[in-house]
């Protein structure tokens, strides 16, 4: 918000060596000051990549991205997304992927302890979800966003 | 205390105290703009002139739209302000607020108001797609050191830390609303009278957006947002400290 007062916007992270080669083909740049959480949950639940791609999306898609000029990510999404993440737990070693979507959400994509694909779609209304292992796929709304991270944990 | 929050909330809250500190506060939406950022603010305008009849670019406008976009810093800030008798509006290419002009607080009633009248028109503009964030901002300034009239503080081994250059930073968490409250003793601020240093409190509130839509309970997310930072403020304040502030009840 604009006022009299500058933030601080001094780096919250210093980047240890294997990130600085992210940050400088991101043009990475620091958290935002009421998103240091946000940022810590997407390095230690997605990595260092998938952290760069969430940055990415947020900040690279703009207003009018594609030839069919489609809106940015929508803030929904992404905080149904945040949400989910600090719910979900994944199997030991596995770092998800991440995805934009056509519709302005984000996929998150990992594989269960079978090795099975398991993929969650965030939209700006509700969350769509399918496992391969059991062939269950459905919709759910955000107020069972908590229920789905603890059916969908490892 | 109440809900593990850490700063009490007082029985009563004072409605009026004198001197005010408020030197600014700002009511704040962020969201995806259905428009071009070239478009937003004729718009915007076209709801507001009559009320908000001059325009003022701000010095950020200045700088590349891509550059402006890609950097977190940049992409929230305003570009234009909108100018009326009581109250400033801003618009950039994803956030509108409304801010009291600088050391005029008019009391949450006439602010209420304003925020029922700007919501309408910033429905009938039609530029937001999805709300991404609801904030409410309130920054006091002291013009003396006030620190220790806080019940919260900085200690080193036990013993509160006093110095002349001392900032403390935290996030807390009432519901929803997520605030972000800072407090320093080393601040310049420009008045009417020229610079001057003191004590400033800063508290930045907001709903994300799951918990945030303009048009169905923005009005409702402002009122809740100034009653927590209105109740934080109060409960910060040492009872003898208060009371030099000559509090007004209902």
């Amino acid at each position: 918000m604009n006022t009299a007062l500058n933030y601080d916007t001094r780096r919250e992270y210093d980047l240890t060596k294997d990130l600085q080669d992210l940050a400088s083909w991101t043009g990475l740049r620091p958290a935002m000051p009421s998103e240091t959480a946000r940022e810590e949950l997407l390095l230690r639940k997605l990595g260092p990549r998938g952290w760069g791609r969430v940055y990415h999306f947020r900040y690279f898609y703009s207003q009018g991205w594609s030839e069919d000029s489609r809106p940015p990510l929508s803030p929904r999404a992404l905080d149904a997304f945040t949400r989910f993440l600090e719910r979900i737990t994944f199997p030991s070693g596995v770092l998800p992927s991440v995805f934009l979507t056509d519709a302005s959400g984000l996929e998150l994509s990992w594989e269960d302890r079978s090795g099975q694909s398991v993929q969650v779609e965030f939209r700006s209304e509700s969350i769509e979800f399918y496992r391969a292992a059991s062939g269950e796929e459905g919709e759910v709304s955000f107020e069972q966003l908590e229920t789905l991270a603890t059916r969908l944990s490892a | 205390m109440s809900d593990g929050f850490p700063i009490p909330a007082p029985n009563r809250l004072p409605v009026r105290i004198d001197p005010c500190p408020i030197v600014e506060a700002i009511f704040e939406v962020r969201f995806t703009s259905k428009v071009p950022l070239a478009t937003l603010p004729g718009m915007l305008y076209a709801q507001i002139r009559e009320k908000y009849p001059q325009q003022k670019q701000l010095p950020v406008a200045q700088l590349p739209e891509q550059i402006r976009q890609q950097d977190p810093t940049l992409a929230n800030l305003p570009l234009l302000q909108f100018l009326g008798n009581d109250f400033l509006i801003q618009a950039g290419p994803s956030m509108v607020s409304l801010v009291t002009k600088p050391n005029e607080y008019p009391g949450w009633s006439a602010i209420h108001q304003e925020l029922e009248w700007f919501l309408e028109k910033l429905k009938l503009a039609d530029v937001v797609n999805e709300t991404e964030r609801i904030g409410v901002r309130y920054i006091d300034f002291f013009s003396t050191d006030v620190l220790n009239h806080f019940i919260m503080g900085l200690q080193v081994n036990g013993q509160p830390l006093t110095s002349s250059e001392c900032a403390m930073t935290t996030v807390l968490r009432q519901g929803a609303l997520a605030m972000r409250l800072q407090i320093t003793n080393s601040a310049i601020i420009g008045t009417k009278e020229g610079p001057k240093r003191g004590t400033v409190l800063d508290v930045d509130s907001w709903f994300s957006a799951l918990d945030a839509k303009v048009f169905e309970n923005g009005l409702q997310r402002f009122d809740e947002a100034h009653h927590t930072i209105k109740s934080l403020f109060f409960g910060l304040l040492k009872p003898e400290f208060l009371a030099t502030l000559n509090p007004e009840y209902k």
